[in-house]
């Protein structure tokens, strides 16, 4: 009966490699040897949209970064352009420019990071060994087809190379990715939690040396995407061969908010918010069932609901903000109308309140299909998807996302030829594409950061480099801001009243991601993503839960939360465990 | 050569109220670097095994636990406890029966909170370290109206509070702590605690003074400009930023001066203003609302200490060649 309890559900907490505090309940079936139903749950709060009352909104610009050290920047994007909107201070074309690079470093410190440190050691040696000891005879059989560009002959030296503080592969991202972090440095003055972004522009004092600085240390992780993304393609077609891509699976239902503003369309204006959307170098969109069925980043907005349910917070009353600006409505559960009331209550209530995360879901308000309620997974795959279909811009073919990386000479690079990369939408949205996206999506960055650069020496020439607009703060505003972390949209909301916040709102990439049951009881996206997940790890006296943590850092979790898996029974396995030296 | 003495000491590393960042800035740390520290970059600095770090080591859930367990029953000493993140009052949670910060769970499946390890690993602990203004004294979580009721290391196990080797709770603030911060703090104690450097000595507020004794006004390489009266008066510009918020004279910081990530970087540097994140009020007043300026007497002292430095420098200049 024991032993019969031990195996009957699977409990991660915490789960590492992460960032931040979440868990993971799952529970396996053992005949199909399927997970066959998963709750995840944020275990950490804060109380950052209370602490933010009735200070200054520009506070936010700084406050909110702090929400997540790993994601800082898109924070500052979010939020800076949220205050722009409140006080109606557009920024200069140059300095949008300028918080493009500094968003643009932050995803090429991101994407090797996610890849290579957070989920690339679920894939190592040293796992693979132990939990999965026939992948890694087939892995040393297996050659990997573009060892001319990475340099690693079969797919175990890729395994090998991920292994943590000795692979060469993770050596190199835990190198390129603070490459990233000190070119966002150079534009932000620190990272994590940049310092620069102002309302009405960036208080960066520019000269010629930034930009050649940040030219140079470009020119490296264009280099490394050269090598990076094809040992990654590699790794993960190794994956499907093997049959893993049952992983992770759910329904292509997904949401972009767009990012990497146009300097010259860009205007902080809500109205016209539905156009430079469009301008962006990645394009806003909800997919439904494969399907994009918009790309109007107002209509986004105004459908964003944010539900209780099953989260440890009290309902709020009223409905402040009947419309927007536009004139359209805004529901109650709008994050314009939230309040943040916590209430604490226990663990694991799974019929109940069971999590410090809420559930954002997407209303089809405009009926595109039924005018149903959405629970959508936001990410790399999510924007690669709506930027491929959308064909918004030159490199979306409607099925792909197809783009050339210059030709680049650095000393310990391995391909200086110029490189055509293509993103091809997928078969599926599981564990093994949610990875491949957020590799590719350095390729994409380097490329957008790449063009940028171009388009700021231009504006150079013109003598176009006015870094900040003077605005007059009004005391009334409304405003909101939305803009892709590596892990997906974020968004935040404000209102102003005398001069003060009175009412500020988050939704992170991660609520939309780890969120719990749903108004109607349905899954939330890991959720959903862990029920039907098979098995592979050996299945003895009890279960390790590596698939089911596998298919949620693939999400690349970003909760400042944890996932711990435990198996229901309290057993000590090793007093330490060879990996835990690191 | 005398022999060096190889103990191995562990630490732990636990996340509260906290957002990462400071893991993030570590791995950014250069001379030394993280896989420096932890593959021993010197003989007297080898032996470090970082056992438990929720954001990079490779076991999950019940194994990542049984670390912390066996911290607890001693087979991890010595050990130093670093602490991410502030620590939130887990009373005001029980009220409604619920947690505000949980790490694991017990062998019943109830919660195991953050507070519970800080207070059992602290017992035992060779040396507590605080990393980043929120564990240090409560950071943004603490910001008002303080929901959570946050607290930091310092205040939670006290000013007076000793280790096992006799050492204060050390504190390393910055939000985040800079990267190199953290490790030479770290490597300072390893050295420390095999005799090779003293105990470093701590201000008021247990941060490490080698680092943290000047203001960011003082490191600010836009001081210069300051001396002058020349004032950035809109964004962009390259003078000192204090009629646009900085909060430089009152805040302790070298990072102005030695940037961010590899020298690059720096908040007055590259013209952002300083917000005061290493401060134990942060975020509140005086720090905020971050375009406030400073408040007006810190103004007067550095006027003073500029006057005097003019008059100085004019008696220097009278004097005689020295070399």
């Amino acid at each position: 009966m024991v032993e019969e309890k031990m195996k009957n559900e699977v409990l991660i907490e915490p789960l590492t490699r992460i960032e931040g505090h979440l868990a993971i309940h799952a529970v396996p079936d053992l005949e199909t040897k399927k997970y066959k139903n998963a709750h995840s749950y944020a275990v950490m709060f804060r109380g950052f949209e209370i602490i933010l009352k009735n200070r200054e909104p520009a506070d936010a610009i700084w406050i909110t970064q702090r929400i997540c050290g790993v994601c800082p920047v898109p924070h500052a994007v979010a939020s800076v352009e949220t205050v722009d909107m409140t006080y109606k201070a557009p920024p200069t074309p140059f300095s949008i420019a300028v918080r493009n690079f500094v968003h643009l470093s932050e995803q090429l410190y991101d994407s090797p990071l996610g890849c290579g440190i957070l989920e690339g050691p679920d894939y190592s040696e040293p796992v693979v060994k132990r939990f999965n000891p026939e992948w890694w005879s087939s892995a040393q059989e297996t050659k990997a087809e573009h060892s001319d560009l990475h340099g690693y002959s079969t797919i175990a030296d890729i395994m090998t190379a991920l292994t943590p503080l000795s692979g060469s592969l993770w050596l190199k991202c835990l190198q390129i990715s603070k490459l990233g972090r000190k070119m966002a440095s150079l534009f932000g003055a620190k990272h994590p939690h940049v310092g620069t972004f102002v309302p009405g522009g960036v208080g960066k004092t520019i000269t010629a040396t930034d930009l050649e600085m940040f030219a140079g240390m470009l020119s490296q992780h264009i280099a490394f995407s050269k090598e990076f993304v094809p040992a990654f393609d590699d790794l993960l077609n190794f994956l499907i061969g093997i049959g893993y891509e049952e992983a992770g699976a759910r329904a292509a239902n997904l949401i972009s908010y767009g990012s990497y503003e146009d300097p010259h369309s860009y205007n902080a204006k809500y109205e016209d918010m539905s156009k430079w959307g469009e301008k962006r170098k990645v394009t806003p969109g909800v997919v439904v069932n494969r399907n994009l069925i918009t790309t109007d980043l107002v209509e986004i907005n105004v459908g964003i609901r944010e539900f209780i349910t099953h989260s440890y917070y009290n309902e709020w009353d009223g409905r402040e903000v009947e419309r927007d600006p536009l004139g359209n409505e805004i529901a109650a559960e709008h994050p314009w109308n939230k309040e943040t009331i916590p209430r604490p209550e226990p663990s694991k209530q799974w019929n109940g309140k069971y999590s410090w995360g809420t559930a954002p879901r997407w209303h089809d308000w405009k009926k595109h299909i039924d005018g149903g309620i959405y629970t959508l997974e936001a990410g790399p795959i999510a924007r690669m998807w709506t930027t491929a279909q959308a064909r918004k811009v030159p490199e979306s073919t409607g099925n792909s996302l197809k783009f050339t990386l210059p030709k680049v000479t650095v000393v310990t690079g391995k391909v200086a030829e110029e490189m055509t990369f293509e993103w091809k939408i997928p078969e599926k949205v599981n564990a093994i594409e949610r990875i491949r996206a957020r590799a590719y999506y350095h390729a994409y960055s380097a490329y957008v950061a790449y063009n940028m650069l171009i388009e700021a020496l231009e504006m150079v020439k013109k003598g176009e480099i006015e870094m900040w607009n003077k605005y007059r703060r009004p005391r009334e505003g409304i405003g909101v801001g939305m803009i892709e972390a590596m892990r997906g949209g974020v968004a935040h909301w404000c209102i102003m009243k005398n001069g003060r916040i009175h009412r500020y709102q988050i939704i992170t990439p991660t609520a939309w991601n780890e969120s719990p049951r749903g108004p109607n009881n349905e899954p939330g996206p890991y959720e959903e993503a862990i029920i039907g997940t098979p098995i592979t790890e050996a299945i003895s006296s009890s279960l390790n839960g590596i698939d089911a943590a596998r298919v949620v850092r693939s999400f690349d979790p970003c909760l400042a939360c944890t996932v711990h898996v435990y198996n229901g029974k309290k057993k000590t396995v090793n007093e330490i465990s060879p990996y835990f030296n690191l | 050569m005398s022999e060096i003495k190889i103990e191995k000491i562990n630490a732990i590393w636990l996340q509260g109220q906290g957002c990462t960042g400071c893991t993030v800035s570590l791995t950014g740390a250069t001379h030394p670097s993280l896989p420096d520290l932890l593959t021993g970059f010197l003989p007297q600095a080898a032996g470090v095994a970082l056992v438990f770090h929720p954001t990079i080591m490779l076991p999950h859930g019940e194994e990542a636990i049984n670390v912390l367990e066996s911290g607890l029953k001693g087979k991890l000493d010595p050990f130093v406890l670093i602490l991410e993140g502030a620590i939130p009052n887990e009373e005001l949670a029980e009220k409604t029966g619920g947690y505000w910060c949980m790490v694991g769970e017990n062998g019943e499946g109830k919660p195991l909170t953050l507070n519970y390890w800080v207070d059992k690993l602290s017992e035992r602990a060779a040396a507590v370290v605080a990393v980043g203004t929120c564990a240090c004294y409560g950071g943004i979580p603490h910001g008002k109206p303080n929901p959570t009721g946050s607290k930091g290391l310092l205040s939670y196990l006290g000013r007076n509070w000793r280790s096992k080797l006799n050492l204060p709770v050390i504190c390393i603030p910055g939000c985040p702590a800079q990267g190199e911060h953290v490790a030479e703090v770290l490597a300072h104690l390893v050295l420390t605690a095999r005799g090779f450097l003293p105990i470093p000595e701590l201000d008021e507020f247990h941060r490490p003074k080698f680092i943290f004794k000047a203001t960011a006004h003082e490191n600010c390489p836009r001081a210069g400009f300051f001396a002058e009266g020349k004032y950035s008066e809109e964004f962009g510009e390259p003078y000192c930023m204090g009629l646009l918020g900085c909060k430089g004279p009152i805040v302790h910081c070298d990072v102005p001066k030695r940037g961010f990530v590899e020298g690059v970087g720096g908040c007055t540097t590259v013209g952002s203003i300083c917000i005061g994140c290493t401060e134990p009020e942060f975020p509140d007043e005086p720090l905020s609302p971050f375009f406030k300026k400073a408040p007006p007497g810190v103004f007067v002292s550095e006027t003073f200490g500029d006057i005097k430095g003019k008059l100085y420098a004019l008696l220097h200049r009278l004097k005689s060649r020295k070399i």
